[in-house]
């Protein structure tokens, strides 16, 4: 190493200029409304008093930035094997992460630092929900021997286990430095782009539209859908034919956002392998890189539809080993678009194996029942009791009725088929979803509880559910058969009682 | 050599979670359950009235009000019951059972080698009649986390030194 981290250092010299940008970021969006009103009312200010304000103003944030700079330290005691950060100006903090407790050093890139050159490097641990340590301007090789460093002393403490992991290390770092592993093509990204998440592109349109439309009806006091006059002179076959082209319109309009999205959030998706964990690094404007580690996986989702099925393509999403219940969202690690060999690849890393479906379970069919009677039952009578006792127009309203039963009937009908847990010696997969059929994998070594439970009056019809909780959130399984669920609990309790395997 | 033996493991012979016996908690948590109600009730019974003296509307109703809240502080209590009798907890050699829930029979395991830490909690009023309430975290969130109130305080201590010391052996 040439760097000797155990002394105090700065940042990087531009990192001035990083701070100054994020500063500069956060005063103007806590004074974002002032700024509006004096753009607002431009011609009316006293143009010197506001430049000379605009001055004064950048002067302070350079200052400020500059204290920043000078006040943000960070180095390795590597006696009491610690990373420590201190910063603030006046408020000064002084973080201590113990180098054993990190989970994960993450090298991220924001716009601003890509157009200085630097980037940034994060240090998390699984004690809270933030991110503790954070560097904002650092050199990429710094970064990437910080990075080294710290999670060195995780290799060390693995190795010190035992002998045969010892043996199996150098084998590996002889073998795979650092190589690229898996290359996400564009074309790839594409495909991802038009066949996944129409669910949540088209509720964000619907939210823009109705925003757009109740803006109009406030500046020009007419209501856009309600418009009679439109009827008045325009025939029917018209009013169809825009309707139809503003349906077309709509979707490709999700289409289009949906591509960009995923582009921008996913462009060169690069995947290596590093002493047998697996680094990723994607973004188009902010490059993002994080580390998996195999031991840490906690679940882990393949997700395709039909059509993703068709082009070779599924979604991977990893979950590690968390603490806060908030973390749980974000720290599901997405790999969009992997082939079908590719992703046997990954999960061959990070399983040793490719997991196999073993023995299946079904669901009753008294759950179709039930979430039939969820879906469309209770909406219907709350409907019913609304339009009868409280609003009648509604009724007028009821032709919908038979395309909201048929659609979600259908829906809940594919979720009800596609619902199934495979069990194996080595794995428990759990298949659920109407459109995107999704598998949850789980080691049953990874379990940290069990749940199992039975409605009273389900004990002669013998079926029950069954929630296995892990550290990465948990999967569950409802009114399968009963007898096979136990049994499977007490193999599991058995394994997981007699050996002592990590789950972490 | 000799003392090894590696024989194949039926494993319809594993021991079963379902067979476990359980113990039910201390007679005494009930009276807890029941004051806890009852300070509950206490506030029910306040709203109500002060609603029947203050709103005006309501004063056509009062049989109505007053028949409602009494069937809702008998469900009340009648699902307190259900619940203090369904609540039971067994500890075995290598994990923890606790059974809970007055619809549905839920039972949640934990081995104890997943146990993070263990916790003593003893309320106000648990403290007056001697029990305390053991908490048992793992790293499976929330939702896997159990809390056997209605235990003995000084069984409870037991309890608690009996788990600390089989993580303890684990690590």
């Amino acid at each position: 190493m040439s760097t000797d981290f155990s002394q105090p250092q700065r940042q990087s010299v531009v990192g001035i200029l990083v701070m100054f940008f994020y500063t500069l970021q956060q005063y103007a969006r806590a004074l974002w409304p002032i700024i509006v009103i004096w753009i607002f009312k431009f011609d009316e200010v006293n143009k010197t008093y506001l430049l000379l304000g605009t001055i004064l103003t950048l002067v302070v944030i350079g200052v400020v930035s500059y204290l920043r700079y000078l006040n943000f330290t960070f180095f390795l005691d590597t006696e009491n094997e610690e990373f420590i950060i201190t910063e603030g100006v006046f408020n000064k903090t002084k973080t201590a992460i113990q180098l054993n407790k990190i989970q994960q050093v993450n090298i991220n890139q924001s716009f601003v630092q890509r157009l200085i050159g630097v980037y940034e490097l994060d240090v998390d641990t699984a004690g809270t929900n933030k991110k503790e340590g954070a560097i904002k301007a650092i050199s990429h090789e710094l970064a990437l021997e910080l990075k080294s460093r710290l999670l060195e002393n995780e290799v060390k403490k693995s190795i010190s286990e035992t002998d045969e992991s010892q043996f199996e290390k150098s084998i590996e770092k002889q073998t795979e430095e650092e190589y690229p592993f898996i290359k996400i093509s564009f074309l790839s990204l594409l495909k991802i782009g038009i066949t996944s998440n129409y669910g949540r592109s088209i509720s964000l349109l619907l939210v823009f539209f109705i925003t757009v439309s109740d803006y109009i009806k406030k500046i020009t006091g007419r209501d856009v859908f309600h418009d009679e006059n439109i009827e008045n002179y325009v025939d029917k076959n018209f009013v169809i034919q825009t309707f139809l082209i503003l349906i077309l319109l709509l979707l490709a309009t999700v289409l289009v956002i949906n591509l960009v999205r995923i582009v921008f959030k996913y462009y060169d998706f690069n995947i290596t392998r590093q002493k047998g964990s697996l680094l990723l690094s994607f973004g188009l404007l902010n490059t993002k890189s994080t580390i998996i580690k195999p031991e840490k996986v906690q679940i882990m989702t393949v997700t395709s539809n039909y059509f993703q099925k068709k082009m070779n393509i599924l979604e991977l999403k990893i979950r590690q080993a968390t603490s806060g219940e908030k973390e749980e969202r974000k720290s599901a690690i997405e790999i969009p678009g992997c082939s079908e060999s590719e992703s046997d690849a990954i999960l061959k890393l990070l399983f040793r194996e490719i997991p196999k479906k073993g023995v299946m379970l079904k669901p009753n069919f008294r759950k179709l029942g039930f979430s039939l009677f969820l879906s469309i039952g209770l909406p219907l009578s709350g409907f019913t009791a609304f339009g009868y006792w409280i609003m009648p127009v509604l009724f007028g309203y009821s032709y919908l009725l038979p395309i909201y039963i048929i659609l979600v009937g259908l829906v809940q009908f594919f979720k009800f088929k596609n619902n199934r847990l495979f069990i194996d010696d080595h794995f428990i997969i759990r298949q659920s979803g109407a459109w995107d059929i999704s598998n949850e994998i789980v080691e049953p070594t990874k379990i940290q509880a069990i749940t199992i439970s039975q409605l009273f009056w389900h004990k002669n019809l013998n079926i029950g559910s069954i929630t296995l909780h892990t550290a990465g959130g948990e999967i569950s399984f409802q009114l399968g058969n009963f007898t096979t669920i136990k049994y499977y609990v007490n193999l599991w309790l058995y394994e997981i009682e007699t050996s002592n395997s990590n789950w972490m | 050599m000799e003392n090894f033996t590696n024989e194949t493991i039926d494993t319809s012979q594993l021991p079963k979670f379902e067979e476990v016996q359980f113990t039910a908690l201390h007679p005494n948590y009930w009276k807890v359950t029941l004051i806890n109600c009852f300070v509950f009730i206490l506030f029910l019974c306040f709203g109500v009235l002060l609603g029947l003296i203050f709103i005006d509307e309501l004063f056509g109703f009062q049989s109505q009000l007053i028949i409602t809240t009494i069937v809702l502080i008998g469900l009340i209590l009648l699902f307190s019951r259900i619940a203090f009798r369904k609540k039971r907890f067994a500890f075995r050699n290598h994990d923890v059972l606790f059974r809970h829930g007055i619809i549905a029979t839920n039972i949640i395991v934990i081995p104890y080698n997943r146990i993070q830490h263990v916790a003593l909690h003893e309320g106000l009023v648990s403290r007056y009649f001697g029990l305390a309430k053991i908490e048992i975290f793992t790293a499976g969130g929330s939702s896997s986390d159990i809390e056997i109130p209605g235990i003995e305080k000084e069984q409870a201590e037991n309890i608690k030194q009996l788990l600390m010391g089989k993580i303890q052996k684990q690590l």
